[in-house]
Formats: C-alpha cells, structure tokens, sequence
C-alpha cells in the first residue's frame, strides 16, 4: 500500500512535470465484441463458443506539440487476438511545413487501404470490423518517413502521401520483412464521393525455417533439401527472400450522410515465391435513419494458383535423385503453391445503433463461404460497442 | 372561435420555430472576411485554416446540444453523431482535432466578441450587438 502511495505520487508529479513543459492531449479509443459461430463451423477466428476476445482491442492516444510546427504522437494499444499484451502501434513526429505539406518521421500506419488509417477505430465507420477480405493483412505499420499533401483543386480537396521505409508483421508463424517498402497514394473527394488510388512494392522475405507452423517448417525443410541437392533455381523460385512485391489497390466511396455505396479493389504480388497473387474486393451499401445505420457488404477475396515455375519442378525427375526423393520434393514444390489457394466470399448485414455522442452499438451476421472447400462454410453472428474519449 | 384557431395556430407555430432553432454564424465585429456557408463548412471541419483576408481561422462550438444540433445539421450537412464519428477518425490519424468548445451562447458571445480570429455560432434568438452575423440558417 505504501508502495502504491509512492507510485501514484511519482506518477502525479511526472504528469505535471509533464503539464509544466507541454499539453498533452490524451484520447483513447475501444472495441468490445462478442461473437460466435454456427455449430461446429470456425468463422474469421471465431467458434461456436461465444468469444468476446478475438476482435477487441483498447487504446490510448497521446499527443503534445513539440513546437509551433513539431507534434509528437503516441499510441498504445492492447489486442485481444494478443492476449491483450500492450504494444507502441504509432510513435511519430509530424511537422507540419504549411498549410499543405506534412512529414512524418516513425511508426505510424501504412496507407494501403482506404481505411487504413482509422482500422482500429471501429466508432468511425459502419461496420463491426473492417472487411476481412482486403483488411487482414499481416502487416499495417510503417516504420519509415511519410510526405503528406494536401491541396484544394477545383472543387476538389486533394490528398497525396508518399511512404518510404520497413515494415514487419506474422504469417505462417513466420516472421514478414518488407525492406525498401514505398507506397504512393493518391485521394480526391468532394462533398459526396470519395476515390482513391495507391501503388507500392517491396523486398518481401519470409523466415519459414523459423516458423512457429509445423506445416511451413516442413516446407521449409523441403526448400532447403532442394538448395542442397543443387536445386538452387527452383528453391529460388518457391523461397520468398528478397522478392519484390507489387501492391495496387482502388476505391470509391458515395455519401450522401442519408445514403453510402463505396467499393475497395486491392491486388498482392510477390514474384519468385510460392505466393501465389491474391486479389481481393468488397461492395458496401447502407443508409442512415436517425440514429440508426444498417448495411450490406459483399467481400471476396481469390488467391489463385499460376504454377510458373513449372518446367523448373518438371527439371527434378531428370535430376537423377532417387525416384522417392524426387517425388517429394516435387510435391513439396507443388503443395507449398497449391496450399496457398484460398478462394472465399463472405455477406454480411450490419446494424449500427449511435447510443451517445462518443458511443456506437453494432449487430452483424456474416455468412462464409469457401469456394476451395464446403466444408469451411459457415455463419458468424456478433455485437460490438465502440467508443472514443 | 376564431381567435382561438388563431392563437393554437401561433402557438404552433413557434413550438415549430424552437424544434427548428434559427442558428447564426458569428465572428468579431472587426472581421471584414467574406465568408460563404460552404467556408463555415470547411473552417468547422478542419479543411479551410483561414479567412478570405489571411487571418488564421479559431472555430468555436457549443455544448447546448439544440443549438450544435441545428448548426451540425443546418451548415455541415450531417448529424452530430456523424460529426463526432468525423473527428474521431481525424484526431487517431494524426490529421487534427476537432474545434475547442464552450457552454452556451454567453459564452460563445463572451469569446467571439473578444478575439478576431474566432468564429462560432449561436441561437438567432441570442444575437448582440457585440458581434457580427455572418449568416443565419
């Protein structure tokens, strides 16, 4: 107790140290959602056990100004898909240059998306979570520099960022690098409709061989067997090391504040690797009556298999390896591309209900469909409150 | 007979006229800018800096929810719900905050008349002498 007396005192006066030189602005944001799946089906992480977990986070933002033109910005954030572990999302200086331009040096959010940058604010927009078909990706920060403009041209008001830097994220259990990452967008809005372009590459490696998933490690395992056995073009093509991939992505977006329809279209390439191109899209429709807004969202996304390395695997039966031997490791070259096809479809109806200023309720069943497998077919059911301070 | 159609017809009347409060658009006496709906517009949601003249631009709202109701619906074209959505999503990306806000109509006066930068709105009804009416809505 005495201890505790003695932090919230030490706590006190760094805050107002802390007044004493600068404003801080604190401002906080959270999801709570709940959710469960039809019976014995799994659904975007989601069982036929309610779980209020997998989509719920909470956040704190901090900002102060560093200097008439310099703020700093900071926010933390706990996940319930990571065990609610608290972690720097954002950690930036922006400096404002003028009216039109702003750079932007640290770790803030990569503008893949049209709404990229408030994902985690589910208050700001009309569904529960933002679609899964082009949203869940495994990285969504930049840590890098960032050259904002913005302008008004003819009736337009236009806004430009250019990105350079890395980023790092999760897949397969694996670690994700993108070195040399830039990103180019472009956004014009008027009144009622928004549209918006972005290009980006990167040097995309992927550590397999350290993967937390048996299944990747053992195609990692087969990639490395193949370099040994000096089959080195061939494991070159299907490792992702330093292989460049290409991002595009559009969209469009009405809103009248009585009526909204808005699409998103975005296409991943990564070349020399088992990836295959993944393109993804969603339709979204929905009105405003009061306090209530309901909505209608399509999402798809396809990851097809272009096996282009073919003559490459075709090359390992007139290698002189063992028959056995040889016919293992073409299936490893043949699964690792084949495992990567996912072809899936979901609709979803959203309720959202604007209990308080600051406050939003939301309702929203999905229904998903696997075009690979049947078996993947199911319902997802949730609710959600999001809030800001 | 008459009369008393007439007076439940007045009374009517200006029940409607508060349900639907006149809002005006105030700045500082001294403020020549030209200053159109669509400026107010941009200036309360952070996209216009300054006035016609240069001058830096300090919107004020209110926290009379009738009054900002009005004002939110009348000049900005949403709800007020659909503006704090608006600001949320400006201020956790970094690309502003939403405009400081006072208690009521005395007060929003109280500043307006005070700075030269200031512009805000009040109930027509609370209009003085002490400020200057852009417009009314």
């Amino acid at each position: 107790m005495k201890n505790m007396k003695k932090s919230l005192l030490a706590a006190s006066v760094m805050l107002a140290a802390a007044g004493a030189q600068a404003d801080v602005t604190i401002n906080g944001f959270g999801n709570v959602v709940g959710g469960i799946a039809s019976s014995d089906d799994v659904v975007l992480n989601f069982d036929d056990n309610i779980d209020f977990q997998n989509d719920s986070l909470f956040a704190l933002q901090f900002s102060s100004d560093v200097s008439d033109k310099i703020t700093a910005t900071a926010q933390v954030l706990s996940r319930g898909e990571d065990d609610f572990d608290v972690a720097f999302e954002w950690a930036y200086l922006s400096y404002e240059v003028n009216n039109n331009w702003t750079v932007t040096a640290g770790r803030s959010r990569l503008p893949l998306f049209a709404y990229s940058a408030s994902l985690d604010v589910g208050y700001t927009y009309h569904w529960v979570t933002a679609p899964n078909a082009i949203y869940n990706v495994p990285f969504n920060n930049l840590d890098g520099v960032k050259v904002s403009y913005s302008n008004m041209l003819g009736g337009w008001d236009i806004l430009t960022d250019v990105a350079a830097g890395q980023f790092k994220g999760d897949a397969f259990g694996a670690d994700l690098r993108g070195e040399n990452t830039l990103l180019v967008s472009l956004q014009a809005s008027n009144e009622s409709l928004t549209v918006r372009g972005v290009v980006g590459r990167t040097d995309a490696t992927l550590d397999l061989a350290g993967s937390s998933d048996e299944q990747a490690a053992l195609l990692a395992g087969g990639f490395s067997t193949m370099r040994e056995l000096g089959l080195v073009a061939l494991s070159d093509s299907l490792e992702m090391e330093d292989d460049e991939g290409q991002f595009l992505g559009a969209s469009v977006m009405w809103d009248n504040y009585q009526y909204f329809v808005g699409a998103e279209l975005t296409k991943v390439m990564i070349d020399d690797s088992f990836s295959n191109d993944d393109t993804a899209y969603y339709v979204t429709a929905g009105a405003r009556y009061g306090k209530w807004t309901p909505s209608i969202t399509y999402e798809r996304f396809e990851s097809e298999l272009s096996i282009n390395n073919a003559s490459l695997i075709n090359d390992i039966a007139g290698s002189g390896l063992p028959d056995s031997v040889a016919a293992t490791l073409t299936s490893v070259a043949l699964g690792a591309q084949a495992s990567q096809v996912e072809d899936y479809s979901i609709t979803s109806v959203a309720l959202r209900y604007d209990l308080d200023s600051g406050v939003a309720l939301k309702a929203d069943v999905s229904r998903y469909n696997d075009d690979v497998s049947d078996d993947n077919d199911g319902t997802l059911a949730r609710v959600a409150v999001n809030f800001v301070f | 007979m008459l009369k008393k159609v007439v007076l439940a017809l007045s009374l009517s009347a200006s029940v409607a006229v508060s349900a639907f409060a006149e809002v005006a658009v105030i700045v500082h006496p001294e403020n020549t800018a030209e200053i159109t709906a669509e400026d107010v517009a941009r200036m309360f949601l952070g996209k216009a800096g300054q006035f016609s003249d240069g001058k830096e631009v300090l919107p004020i709202t209110q926290e009379t929810a009738t009054t900002t109701d009005a004002f939110n619906t009348g000049l900005l074209n949403r709800s007020s719900s659909q503006v704090a959505s608006y600001w949320a999503k400006q201020v956790f990306t970094g690309k502003g905050s939403a405009p400081k806000q006072v208690s009521d109509d005395a007060a929003v006066i109280n500043l307006v008349k005070d700075n030269k930068n200031a512009i805000s709105y009040v109930d027509a009804s609370s209009v003085t002498g002490d400020v200057k009416v852009v417009l009314t809505k």
